[in-house]
């Protein structure tokens, strides 16, 4: 049994839920439970770039009588208060470890209140028990792509988007969008606007990958329309069928992309751009995708600003090619990471490790392109330290608890959640993109010559 | 000056107000943060135990919640030892039984890490369940070397942490066995540092030749923990430990003094002759001399803070002997925030009440409403654990009392004067920031 005493308990569905539903405008959580639950809540969101959920996140205050009745005055009258006061759009219930026990039923107190209140209600019932936090965050991204996602756009939104319309380095090459005539108002007004889909608020450097995707989008005129959920809000969700493209991030966002194809027929590409080979194709599928195409002069100025190689910072005696490297965050990143490190900086990856398996077949077998040295997938704490101390690695990027674990590896490089002791508010650290190609080569740089044994081979 | 919003006025009451029982009115339906429960408390103090583990028993939202605190506590300059140890109660183990998972846990804690002690820490599951725990331990108990010392914590029987914080230390009573009185001895209940032995109190008793054996729960082995019962007396710092005080006493005739800690110069010196009579030290040159020095700050102090109005909350120790400090200063409290008001809390409200100060009263566990009540009130000062950045967004200077909360004695009160009369690092830039935004918004 792992008791965890170096590693960390996985945060469960619960916390999906959570998270995913935080980063929405007009939306606020009201969980069943005791008030403990709520107050640690409040602590552990700091560990996420110091974040709080204060204004978001509520609770009923269960009591004993709560449990040993099974009465629901509570959880009702904080419905009612947070409809009157704040005037939310939607209220979504969320039950904790004590609500599912009970076997409160969060949907019939919907269905005997919703007729009363002016916010939408919506009921999250896994209460910790369905599994880890990824779990949890599809769960809030297929009830919100179900219930709250609408056909027709409201009219606020179009006016806000057209606003805010993009005009630079657009060249439309006159191609239809997909989307059109599905969506018919969103597509007139948001021809060129894309979601992005699989952020949530506990994603980690989301501040700075966010506006690299951003700042590349605009590079061929293509505005971000929401980005689902971590900066979004209820307006934006309902109005997610206006973009022309789905971007998604990391896996767990496809369940959603795939429900929104089905239903509006927008259709998604999935993936993250790492390193300048990546960030060029990620560009050029995009643009393809939307009838746009990457201009060379665009590109080039890219290039010459960010593309800078790993050859032209170091000096020839300043070996690295022996270096051995851990990699260990969620698949995505691990899977751009991993390429990066290979085709960027000549470095096959010694160690990967993933906290989840990936659910998609073919992601595995990416994955296994890249020639990890060794692949472990949910480890636990020994196995872990096992193979930490076999390889022995110079580098690893990976979580707070990986970086710990790892005490004598020289260069340690968060790059996972959970980074309680790493704060990521500065939006110019970027992972991902052009951006996120030129940041990582010079910290690796500035990091080796730091540590110059392990150029000695 | 009375609160113009009606959601806010009809929850205020002044302190003249305050019903016989203590309690004050919740402040919302939906509450944000509420108070913090006894898991996270107990987990957060059992590390202070030397050569002790623990196994966290409870869901996956309480385990990852106390692990990120101790990493979060890691980083601070009171970190606790790392000695949590954790097992998932999950869906089955509710249908099916915990029992057998928790045995191979607990032998395993014993079997990898050796402790003296294994703390077994319930959540609420547990309680709810209702599957017989206690019994499961008494099963391998003889199976292990550790001493098995369970403590529970369930949340939704109480909304704060007090019980599951008194069990803590009644735990510790499972390890006392009966000794010969040592004369001259103390054990310090309630202070939950590791500087503990370094504050005033404990430089003033071991000056008169008095031992201090334990500071409980701060640092102990279970062998002292063993023989803790043999001290003169026992200086209760806090209502936490009184539980424990009181079955050392009946069980083994240790003597105790409940002793919370006071602020005002004259409350400090009270505070000190009650101590020093019990242990029949004489501490009167001591304690004449920190008084006077005492009284010289707050002599200093009084022309700059004079006429400021402040709030009140978050206080280790007397809140209202707190206030009658800061009335001492010139300073009017114009609310406190309080979770829960102690009996013993009267005294020191009447003797304020007897100064003519009569401030509001508020339940301060609700975040939102706080700040709409101090938004109206409008304090110069918060003094006591609050967001700084929304206090900065008032206008409000926060003074967060954290280094005040290790000391004891007048050194705590000067600590106090400090604070309220320096700027924190950092604070200037911060209500600039948000003077900007604020601005912004109109």
């Amino acid at each position: 049994m792992d008791l965890k005493h170096s590693g960390f308990p996985v945060p469960s569905d619960y916390f999906g839920v959570l998270w995913a539903l935080s980063g929405i405008k007009d939306l606020l959580i009201l969980e069943h439970g005791s008030t403990g639950t709520c107050n640690y809540n409040a602590f552990n969101y700091m560990i996420m770039n110091r974040q709080s959920p204060k204004g978001k996140l509520f609770t009923s205050g269960m009591d004993e009588d709560d449990v040993v009745m099974g009465r629901d005055e509570k959880i009702k009258e904080a419905i009612f208060e947070l409809d009157r006061k704040y005037h939310p759009k939607v209220i979504a219930l969320v039950a904790t470890g004590v609500t599912s026990v009970i076997g409160l039923d969060l949907q019939g107190i919907i269905e005997e209140v919703q007729s009363t209140t002016e916010a939408r209600l919506l009921s999250y019932p896994g209460g910790g028990f369905a599994g880890d936090y990824n779990l949890g965050i599809k769960e809030v991204f297929r009830s919100l792509v179900n219930n709250i996602a609408e056909e027709t756009i409201a009219e606020e939104t179009i006016s806000e988007n057209t606003a805010k319309e993009s005009d630079i380095g657009v060249k439309n090459a006159g191609k239809k969008t997909v989307a059109e005539g599905i969506a018919k108002k969103s597509a007139e007004a948001n021809a060129c606007t894309v979601n992005i889909i699989g952020p949530t608020i506990d994603s980690f450097n989301v501040v700075s990958d966010l506006a690299e995707l951003e700042r590349m989008l605009d590079l061929i005129g293509v505005r971000v329309n929401t980005v689902f959920t971590c900066n979004t809000s209820v307006n934006k969700i309902k109005n997610l069928a206006s973009a022309s493209l789905n971007l998604v991030t990391r896996d767990i966002g496809l369940e959603a992309a795939e429900i929104l194809k089905e239903r509006f027929g927008t259709p998604y590409y999935y993936g993250l751009p790492f390193g300048v080979h990546g960030s060029v194709q990620w560009l050029n599928d995009v643009a393809g995708m939307l009838g746009l195409v990457l201009e060379r002069r665009v590109l080039k100025a890219e290039v010459e600003r960010y593309g800078f190689s790993i050859l032209e910072l170091v000096n020839f005696l300043q070996n690295f090619d022996h270096l051995r490297a851990m990699i260990s965050c969620p698949y995505d990143y691990s899977l751009g990471l991993a390429g990066m490190m290979r085709e960027e900086w000549g470095i096959d990856p010694s160690l990967v490790v993933l906290p989840t398996r990936p659910k998609r077949p073919d992601n595995m077998a990416k994955l296994g392109m890249l020639n990890p040295g060794r692949l472990l997938i949910e480890p636990d704490s020994s196995t872990l330290d096992e193979a930490i101390s076999s390889i022995d690695p110079q580098i690893i990027f990976g979580n707070s608890y990986d970086l710990k674990m790892a005490g004598n590896v020289p260069i340690k490089i968060h790059a996972a959640f959970p980074a309680f002791d790493h704060v990521y508010r500065y939006d110019g650290t970027p992972f991902v993109g052009f951006r996120g190609h030129a940041y990582l080569t010079q910290t690796i740089i500035n990091l080796l010559n730091q540590n110059p044994e392990v150029f000695r081979n | 000056m009375t609160p113009k919003n009606p959601d806010i006025k009809k929850r205020c009451i002044n302190l003249s107000e305050l019903p016989e029982d203590g309690l004050l009115e919740a402040t919302a339906h939906a509450k944000y943060p509420g108070q913090h429960c006894s898991f996270r408390a107990v987990a957060g103090t059992v590390p202070l135990i030397k050569n002790s583990y623990a196994l966290l028993l409870g869901p996956a939202i309480c385990l990852y919640n106390a692990k990120l605190s101790m990493n979060m506590r890691s980083l601070t300059s009171d970190p606790r030892p790392n000695n949590l140890l954790f097992v998932n109660y999950s869906q089955d183990d509710i249908i099916f039984g915990f029992r057998e998972k928790v045995r191979e846990a607990i032998l395993q804690a014993d079997q990898e890490y050796h402790p003296e002690v294994l703390f077994l820490i319930t959540s609420c599951l547990q309680e709810i369940v209702g599957e017989d725990f206690d019994a499961c331990i008494d099963e391998i108990r003889p199976h292990v070397k550790a001493k098995l010392l369970i403590i529970h914590t369930e949340n939704f029987t109480h909304e704060g942490a007090a019980p599951g914080v008194e069990n803590m230390f009644k735990s510790l009573f499972e390890l006392m066995k009966p000794q010969p009185l040592v004369d001259k001895t103390v054990n310090i209940l309630g202070l939950w540092t590791s500087t503990a032995r370094k504050t005033e109190l404990a430089r003033l008793l071991v000056g008169k030749g008095i031992v201090i054996k334990n500071v409980i729960p701060s640092y102990c082995t279970p062998s002292e923990l063993q023989a803790a019962p043999g001290v003169q007396l026992n200086i209760v710092l806090d209502q936490y430990g009184l539980p424990l005080a009181r079955m050392m006493k009946e069980r083994f005739g240790t003597q105790y003094i409940y002793a919370r800690k006071p602020f005002l110069p004259d409350s400090l010196e009270k505070w000190y002759l009650e101590i020093a009579g019990a242990l029949d030290v004489d501490l009167s040159v001591e304690i004449a001399d920190l008084k006077k020095k005492t009284e010289d700050q707050i002599t200093r102090a009084r022309p700059v803070l004079g006429g400021k109005t402040c709030s009140v909350s978050g206080i280790s120790g007397r809140p209202f002997d707190l206030a009658r400090l800061l009335v001492r200063l010139g300073v009017e409290p114009k609310v406190m925030l309080l979770q829960t008001v102690l009996p013993e809390d009267r005294p020191d409200m009447q003797a304020l009440l007897s100064d003519g100060i009569d401030p509001i009263v508020f339940r301060g566990d609700n975040s939102l409403q706080n700040e709409e009540l101090l938004a109206e009130l409008s304090p110069d000062i918060s003094v006591g654990a609050f967001e700084r950045a929304a206090l900065a967004g008032m206008g409000i200077k926060p003074v967060i009392l954290s280094t005040s909360n290790y000391l004891l004695g007048f050194e705590s009160t000067i600590e106090v004067l400090r604070l309220l009369l320096e700027k924190p690092a950092g604070l200037d830039a911060l209500m600039y920031k948000e003077k900007i935004l604020v601005a912004g918004e109109c």
